[in-house]
C-alpha cells in the first residue's frame, strides 16, 4: 500500500495534475489537454498515464479536484429545466432582485433572464412570520396543483423558496414531500436547506441556481466516479468548493452551487499555504492567465471571504474565497479608440487566434506580443523550446499600433505593458482597501502563466516590497486541492441583541449547529483526531444593515462585544462605545483536516552563475533602453544564494522579469523571493 | 460652462491611459473609505455619495459617482472655494465644507460637500473632494426635503463655504453647530469626520503620486485626460446631424398644487458642440421641485453619457463641448429663496425630455422609449417593534424601463439618475411591525409596441399594529411614460389605501400622513415603461 495524494485542476485548456508522494515529500506536476464536452475524460486520461510516470492508481490515498463544470453551465445556460415554487405574492422576487440596473449609464446593458421563466414560477398560499410562526397554513392542494403543472411542463428540477423558511423549514419540507409523490425523480432544492439565511432574493436566487445545476452536475459526478474507479483509484474523491475547502461527491451532488468558484478558490488556498510555510502570512495573490487576472487577499494566513457574488450576472450567496477578476491577461489586445486613446483589453486573443507571435492566426498586438518585442519573453521559443515564437509577427502587430500613435515600437510595447500594469495595480489596491488593510504589509504572490512576468512591475507601481514566485507557478490551483481540508458551513439566522436574555438563546443555537457539524463530520468518516470546528458570528451595530465577521468561540456577551468592536475597527476604521450589537448569522464550520503541511524541496546543486544559461538584449525602459540581461534557468538555481536584477528567469510554463533595483533568492520551499533594494538600479 | 473654441490639444495616448488608472485608483480608495467608514445607512448602504479630484484651477480630473445626479456637482463646491477665498487664505491642512444651492454650488441641502486643498512644494495643485447625502440637516420635515416646502429656509441648515479644518485642526464648533441642527446628531458627527478623513486619503495619494513621478508629469497627464475626454465627446457630437431637436415632459404638480409643470428643452447640435436650451420651461414651482444649477448640469451630463458615450471618463473635458441655457426664475433655474429639496423628481423628467428630443437625432438602435422615471416612495413611521422609540422606514420603488429597438424594457428596475436597492421583505418584517403582502411585477403595465415597455412593480404593505403613519408618493399617477415611434404609453401609477374591513380608496395624488391600523394596507403600483414602434403582436406583456 503506497501513499500518494493527487490534486487536479480542470481548466479551460489544460487539466493540471499535482502528485505528492507522502513518504518522500516529492511533488510532481503534469498536464493533459482538457475535454470540455466531458471534463472527467481528461481526468481519466491523466490517471491512465500514471504507470508510464512510475505511479500507481492503487497507491492514491487522497484524491481531489477543482472544477468549472458549474460555472460553465451557468455561463452557457446549459442547466436543467427548472421550476420555482414560492409564497403567494412573491414569484417575481427572482426577477426584480434588488431592483437595481447593472450599468449606471448604459441602458443597453441588461440583467440576464432569470434561470426560471415567469411561467414556471408558481405560487402557493402559505405564510410564515419573521419568528417562524405560521400566519397562513400551507395549502396542500395548491402544492399538488403546482406539482401537476411542473409535471406537465416536464421540469427536471424544482426550487422551493418560501418567505422566512430559514426560521421554519416545515412548509418547504412538506411541499417537497407532496411534489415527490407526483415527481419522484425530479431534483428538489429547498431554500431552508441550501441557504438558511434571511433576505429572500439572495436565498431564492441561490436555491434556484442550485436546482438548475443539480441534474447536469449529477450526471457529471456519475461519470467522474465511474472513470476514477475504472482507473483503479480507490480513495474517496473530493471536490473543492468556493470556500476553498473540500467536500465529498455526495455533498457536491446536493449543493452544486457551492462549486461555482472552485478553481480560483483552490489557487488562493494553495497560495495561503505556500505563503504560510515561507513565513509570508500576508499575501496578495496575482494570477495572470490568458484573458484575465485574478486577485485575492490573504491576511494572517487566511484568505478573505465574501458572502455575496454574481456568477454570470446571477446573484448567489454562500461563503466564498473573495477573488476579484479583471479583464487583462497575456492575450489582452491593445487597441486605439476613435478619440486616440490607447486601451488594453478586455478583448482577448485568448488561445485562438492567440497572440500574433504564436502564429495561430492572431494579428493584433497583445500583452504577450509586447513582451516578445521587448524580449522579456523568449523571442525564439517558449515551453523550453517546444513552442516556437515568431518575433517578426509580434513586431508587425505592435508596429501597427505604434504608427497610429506616432511612437517607436519599443515605446509602444512598453506603453502597452505599462497600461496593463496600471490597470492590474488598481485591482490590487482595491482588494486591500476593501478589507481595510495597509497595502505595505503584503507580499505579492505571482502565479499563472503571465504573473511572474509582470509581478515586479505591479509591485513597483503599488509600493509592495516583496514578490514571491512559488515553485511551479502554473499549477497553484492543483496544489491547493492537494493541501485543502474537508469543510462545510452550518448557518443559522438569529437576529438578536448580543446581550442579556437573548445571549442564552444565541449560545444554545450555536450548540445546535455544533451538533449538526459533528454529525456531518461523522458521516464524512473523518477520524476523530482530524476534526475541528470553527465559529464565526456575523454581527452589526443595531441600526446598520451590513454585517462583519467575528471569529472565535463564544464565551460571554462582554467578551463578544469587545471582539466585535475590534473587528469593526479593522474593517470600518472605528468602533462605537455603548452602542448595542446585533447578531445576524451564526456559523459553525466543520473541518476535517485532510491536507498536510508543505514540505521543503531539495536544492539545485550548482551556483547561481552556473544557472545562467544565456544572455539576451531586453528593453528595460526609455531611460536605459536595451540592456544585456542574464537568463537563468529556474531548475538550476540553488537555494540561499542571492542574485541581482535586472534578470530573466525561465522555466517551463512561465518567465519572470526581475527589475534592476531588485534582488532575489530561492528559499527552502523552492519559491523565488524578490525584494526591492533602495539605492540600486 | 462656456463653449470651447480652440480644438483640443494633442495628448499622449499612453500616459493618458496610465494616469487615468492611477487617478481612478485614488478615487476608488476614497470611495471605499467613505462607504466603508460612514455610519449612516444613506451613505453606507445606498451609497448616496461621490468622490472626485480637481486640479488647482478647479478643473475636474476624475469623479466616481454612485448616483448620477452627483455627476459634476462637486465642481460647484470647488468653484465656490476659489471664488470665496483668496489664494493666500487657502492653506495646507485646511478643509472646506458647504451645501448651499445658492451660495456654494450645492444641489440640495442634505448633500454636504467637503473640499480639501492639496499642496505640493508649497503650491496649491489639487483638490480632493467628496459629497455625502446626510439623512437630515434640520428644517420643517424629517429628511429636510418635502415637495410642499416653499423656501430654502424650510429645508434645514444652509452652509456657505466655510473652513471646517484650519491647517490640520478640526473646528469642533462648526461640527457641533451642524449636528445640533440635525434630527440625528451622532450620524452627522461621524459621517462628517469620515468625509474629512476620506479627502485626507486622497491628499496623501496625490502627494505620493507627485513625489514619485514629478508634479510636472502629473499635471501634464491631467491636461491629457481632459483633452482626451473633450476630443472623444466632440467626436460623438460630430457624428450627430446638425440641427435643433426639441422635447418636453411634465411633472404631476409643483409640490403644492396639482397642475402639471412643463419642462421644455431644445437641443442644438452644431458641428462638435451641443447646447441644451431650456427656454420655455414653466416658471419656478412654489414647492420644492425646482432644479438648482449643478443638479441641472449633472442631469445633462448624465444624458450625454447615457445616450452618446456611457464609458466617457467624467472630467472637465466632458463639460467643454456642452452649453446649458436656462432662464432665471424657471423650474430649471429657480431664484433665491425657492425650495429645491425634491429636485431629483424634476431631474428625472428633464432626462425624459432630453431622451425624447434625442429620439429624432440618434440612430434608431440607440433610442429608448420613456421609462417609469418617477422616484416612487413609501414612508412608514410608528412605534418600534423591537425596542423603545419610533422607526422611520423609507422605500423607493423601481418601475418599468422604456423599450428599445431590439429589447423589451427591463421589468421592475431603477432608471436614470437613481439606482437604489429595495429592502428585502424579510428584513423589513424582522425590523418593523409591517408585512409585505405582495411584491410583484404589474402584469400588462408596459406600453404596447414592436417591443414592449418594462412592467412596473406592485408593492403592498400591511400594518401589523395600530398607530402607524404612512406617506406614499409617486410621479406618474396621471402622466404615463410615453412610447416612441408609435409605441404605446405605459400604464400610469396606482396608489390605494385599503382598510382591514376590505374598503379600498384609490388616490391620484400623494398620500401624506395617513393613519394605518392593524390590517390596513397601502398599495403602490409604479408605472410601466413606454413601448417602441407599432405593435405587431396581440399580447402586450405578461407571461
Amino acid at each position: 500500500m503506497g501513499t500518494i495524494r493527487v490534486g487536479i485542476d480542470v481548466g479551460g485548456t489544460f487539466t493540471d495534475f499535482t502528485v505528492l508522494d507522502d513518504e518522500t515529500g516529492a511533488m510532481r506536476h503534469f498536464k493533459v489537454s482538457s475535454t470540455p464536452h466531458d471534463p472527467s475524460e481528461a481526468i481519466e486520461t491523466g490517471i491512465a498515464s500514471f504507470p508510464e510516470r512510475g505511479l500507481s492508481a492503487a497507491d492514491v490515498v487522497h484524491f481531489g479536484h477543482g472544477t468549472t463544470v458549474a460555472t460553465n453551465m451557468v455561463i452557457e445556460r446549459r442547466g436543467g429545466r427548472t421550476g420555482l415554487l414560492t409564497t403567494e405574492g412573491f414569484r417575481d422576487v427572482l426577477e426584480i432582485g434588488r431592483q437595481t440596473r447593472p450599468d449606471l449609464f448604459d441602458m443597453s446593458v441588461r440583467k440576464p433572464d432569470p434561470l426560471v421563466a415567469r411561467a414556471l414560477r408558481l405560487e402557493v398560499t402559505e405564510r410564515l412570520g419573521p419568528d417562524g410562526a405560521v400566519i397562513l397554513p400551507l395549502d396542500e392542494d395548491g402544492v399538488a396543483t403546482a406539482a401537476r403543472r411542473f409535471r406537465q411542463e416536464e421540469v427536471e428540477a424544482i426550487a422551493i423558496g418560501f418567505l422566512h423558511a430559514y426560521r421554519n423549514p416545515a412548509h418547504e419540507q412538506r411541499a417537497a414531500a407532496i411534489i415527490r409523490e407526483f415527481l419522484p425523480d425530479v431534483f428538489i432544492s429547498l431554500s431552508s436547506d441550501v441557504l438558511p439565511e434571511f433576505r429572500e432574493y439572495e436565498r431564492i436566487s441561490t436555491t434556484v441556481m442550485n436546482a438548475y445545476l443539480m441534474p447536469r452536475m449529477d450526471g457529471y459526478l456519475d461519470r467522474f466516479m465511474k472513470r476514477s474507479r475504472k482507473t483503479g483509484v480507490e480513495a474517496k474523491p473530493y471536490t473543492i468548493h468556493s470556500n476553498g475547502g473540500l467536500m465529498s461527491t455526495e455533498t457536491a451532488r446536493n449543493y452544486p452551487v457551492r462549486t461555482c468558484l472552485s478553481g480560483p478558490a483552490a489557487g488562493v488556498v494553495g497560495a495561503a499555504l505556500v505563503g504560510k510555510a515561507a513565513a509570508f502570512p500576508d499575501i496578495i495573490t496575482y494570477d495572470v492567465g490568458g484573458t484575465s487576472t485574478d486577485v485575492a487577499l490573504i491576511a494572517g494566513g487566511k484568505p478573505a471571504y465574501s458572502a455575496d457574488r454574481d456568477v454570470a450576472g446571477y446573484s448567489i450567496r454562500c461563503p466564498m474565497v473573495d477573488v476579484s477578476v479583471i479583464g487583462a491577461g497575456g492575450g489582452s489586445i491593445a487597441w486605439l479608440d476613435d478619440a486616440g486613446g490607447l486601451k488594453v483589453g478586455p478583448q482577448s486573443a485568448a488561445a485562438v487566434p492567440g497572440p500574433a507571435a504564436y502564429g495561430k492566426g492572431g494579428t493584433e498586438a497583445t500583452i504577450t506580443d509586447a513582451n516578445i518585442v521587448l524580449q522579456r519573453l523568449n523571442p525564439v521559443a517558449l515551453l523550453d523550446g517546444a513552442m516556437p515564437v515568431d518575433r517578426e509577427a509580434a513586431l508587425k502587430a505592435v508596429s501597427a499600433v505604434a504608427e497610429k500613435i506616432g511612437r517607436s515600437v519599443e515605446d509602444t510595447a512598453w506603453g502597452i505593458i505599462r497600461i496593463a500594469v496600471a490597470n492590474m495595480a488598481r485591482a490590487i489596491r482595491a482588494v486591500s482597501m476593501d478589507k481595510g488593510h495597509d497595502l505595505k504589509q503584503f507580499a505579492l504572490m505571482a502565479f499563472g502563466g503571465a504573473g511572474p512576468l509582470h509581478a515586479a512591475l505591479v509591485a513597483a507601481e503599488t509600493g509592495l516590497e516583496t514578490v514571491i514566485i512559488p515553485e511551479s507557478p502554473g499549477t497553484m490551483c492543483a496544489r491547493g486541492v492537494l493541501l485543502s481540508d474537508v469543510t462545510r458551513d452550518f448557518v443559522s439566522t438569529q437576529i438578536k441583541r448580543a446581550e442579556g436574555e437573548s445571549w442564552e438563546e444565541i449560545t444554545s443555537a450555536v450548540a445546535a449547529l455544533e451538533e449538526q457539524a459533528s454529525a456531518w463530520l461523522e458521516a464524512e468518516t473523518i477520524p476523530d483526531d482530524k476534526r475541528a470546528l470553527q465559529h464565526i458570528v456575523e454581527a452589526r451595530y443595531a441600526g446598520q444593515n451590513h454585517e462583519i465577521r467575528v471569529e472565535g468561540v463564544l464565551t460571554t456577551a462582554q467578551d463578544f462585544a469587545a471582539r466585535f468592536a475590534e473587528a469593526h475597527k479593522v474593517v470600518y476604521g472605528y468602533a462605537l462605545d455603548d452602542h448595542p450589537v446585533e447578531i445576524v448569522n451564526l456559523r459553525v464550520q466543520a473541518i476535517g483536516h485532510a491536507g498536510r503541511p508543505l514540505q521543503t524541496v531539495a536544492s539545485a546543486t550548482g551556483s547561481i552563475a552556473a544557472a545562467k544559461v544565456g544572455e539576451r538584449e531586453v528593453y528595460v525602459g526609455p531611460e536605459r533602453g536595451w540592456l544585456t540581461l542574464p537568463v537563468y534557468k529556474r531548475a538550476l538555481m540553488p537555494q540561499g544564494e542571492a542574485f541581482s536584477g535586472p534578470a530573466i528567469i525561465e522555466e517551463l510554463t512561465s518567465t519572470a522579469y526581475v527589475l534592476p533595483d531588485q534582488e532575489g533568492v530561492v528559499d527552502a520551499y523552492g519559491n523565488i523571493i524578490l525584494k526591492f533594494v533602495k539605492g540600486r538600479a | 460652462m462656456q463653449q470651447h473654441v480652440k480644438p483640443p490639444r494633442e495628448f499622449d495616448a499612453i500616459e493618458m491611459e496610465v494616469y487615468s488608472n492611477r487617478f481612478m485608483s485614488i478615487t476608488d480608495e476614497m470611495g471605499l473609505s467613505l462607504v466603508r467608514s460612514s455610519f449612516s445607512t444613506n451613505i453606507k448602504e445606498r451609497k448616496d455619495c461621490s468622490v472626485g479630484l480637481f486640479d488647482g484651477k478647479g478643473r475636474l480630473i476624475v469623479q466616481a459617482s454612485h448616483i448620477p445626479v452627483h455627476l459634476g456637482s462637486l465642481q460647484g463646491g470647488v468653484a465656490a472655494v476659489l471664488e470665496n477665498f483668496k489664494p493666500e487664505d487657502i492653506r495646507p491642512g485646511d478643509a472646506f465644507i458647504c451645501n448651499d444651492p445658492y451660495l456654494a454650488g450645492g444641489s440640495h441641502t442634505p448633500d454636504i460637500s467637503i473640499l480639501t486643498p492639496v499642496f505640493h512644494d508649497g503650491r496649491l495643485c489639487f483638490f480632493a473632494a467628496n459629497l455625502g447625502h446626510h439623512s437630515d440637516v434640520g428644517g420643517g420635515v424629517p429628511g429636510s426635503c418635502d415637495p410642499s416646502q416653499t423656501s430654502i429656509f424650510a429645508e434645514g441648515l444652509r452652509i456657505p463655504v466655510l473652513k471646517i479644518a484650519r491647517e490640520g485642526v478640526l473646528d469642533e464648533q462648526i461640527v457641533k453647530l451642524i449636528s445640533t441642527n440635525s434630527r440625528d446628531p451622532l450620524e452627522r458627527v461621524l459621517d462628517l469626520k469620515v468625509q474629512i478623513a476620506t479627502n485626507e486619503i486622497g491628499r496623501r495619494k496625490l502627494v505620493a503620486l507627485a513625489d514619485q513621478f514629478g508634479i510636472a508629469t502629473v499635471e501634464r497627464a491631467v491636461d491629457d485626460l481632459i483633452a482626451y475626454s473633450e476630443s472623444r465627446l466632440r467626436k460623438r457630437i460630430k457624428d450627430l446631424p446638425d440641427g435643433v431637436y426639441t422635447g418636453e415632459a411634465f411633472i404631476d404638480g409643483d409640490g403644492v398644487g396639482h397642475e402639471p409643470c412643463r419642462i421644455q428643452v431644445a437641443i442644438k447640435v452644431e458641428e462638435d458642440g451641443i447646447t441644451f436650451d431650456f427656454t420655455g420651461t414653466d416658471v419656478q414651482a412654489r414647492g420644492a421641485v425646482n432644479i438648482p444649477k449643478t443638479a441641472l448640469d449633472a442631469t445633462c451630463y448624465y444624458t450625454i453619457k447615457a445616450l452618446l458615450d456611457p464609458t466617457l471618463p467624467p472630467n472637465e473635458g466632458m463639460a467643454l463641448p456642452v452649453t446649458i441655457v436656462a432662464e432665471e426664475g424657471t423650474l430649471v433655474r429657480p431664484k433665491f429663496p425657492a425650495a429645491v429639496g425634491i429636485r431629483s423628481t424634476s431631474c428625472q423628467r428633464v432626462v425624459r425630455a432630453i431622451f425624447q428630443a434625442f429620439a429624432d437625432v440618434l440612430p434608431k438602435e440607440k433610442v429608448f422609449a420613456s421609462s417609469a422615471d418617477m422616484n416612487a416612495t413609501m414612508i412608514f413611521f410608528g412605534p418600534h417593534k423591537m425596542r423603545e422609540g419610533n422607526f422611520v422606514y423609507l422605500e423607493t420603488v423601481g418601475g418599468g424601463a422604456g423599450a428599445s429597438l431590439t429589447h423589451d424594457g427591463m421589468n421592475g428596475i431603477q432608471v436614470h439618475i437613481t439606482n437604489t436597492s429595495n429592502l428585502p421583505a424579510e428584513a423589513l418584517e424582522i425590523e418593523y411591525p409591517l408585512m409585505v403582502r405582495r411584491y410583484a411585477l404589474a402584469d400588462g403595465s408596459g406600453g404596447e409596441g414592436h417591443t414592449v415597455g418594462g412592467m412596473g412593480i406592485i408593492r403592498e404593505v400591511v400594518a401589523m399594529t395600530d398607530g402607524i403613519r404612512a406617506n406614499a408618493s409617486s410621479e406618474g399617477l396621471r402622466t404615463p411614460a410615453d412610447g416612441v415611434f408609435g409605441g404605446g404609453a405605459g400604464e400610469v401609477a396606482h396608489l390605494k389605501f385599503g382598510t382591514v374591513d376590505g374598503k379600498t380608496t384609490e388616490y391620484d395624488i400623494s398620500i401624506t400622513n395617513i393613519l394605518m391600523n392593524r390590517g390596513d394596507s397601502l398599495f403602490l403600483q409604479t408605472p410601466g415603461g413606454g413601448g417602441f414602434g407599432r405593435a405587431s403582436r396581440p399580447e402586450a406583456s405578461g407571461e
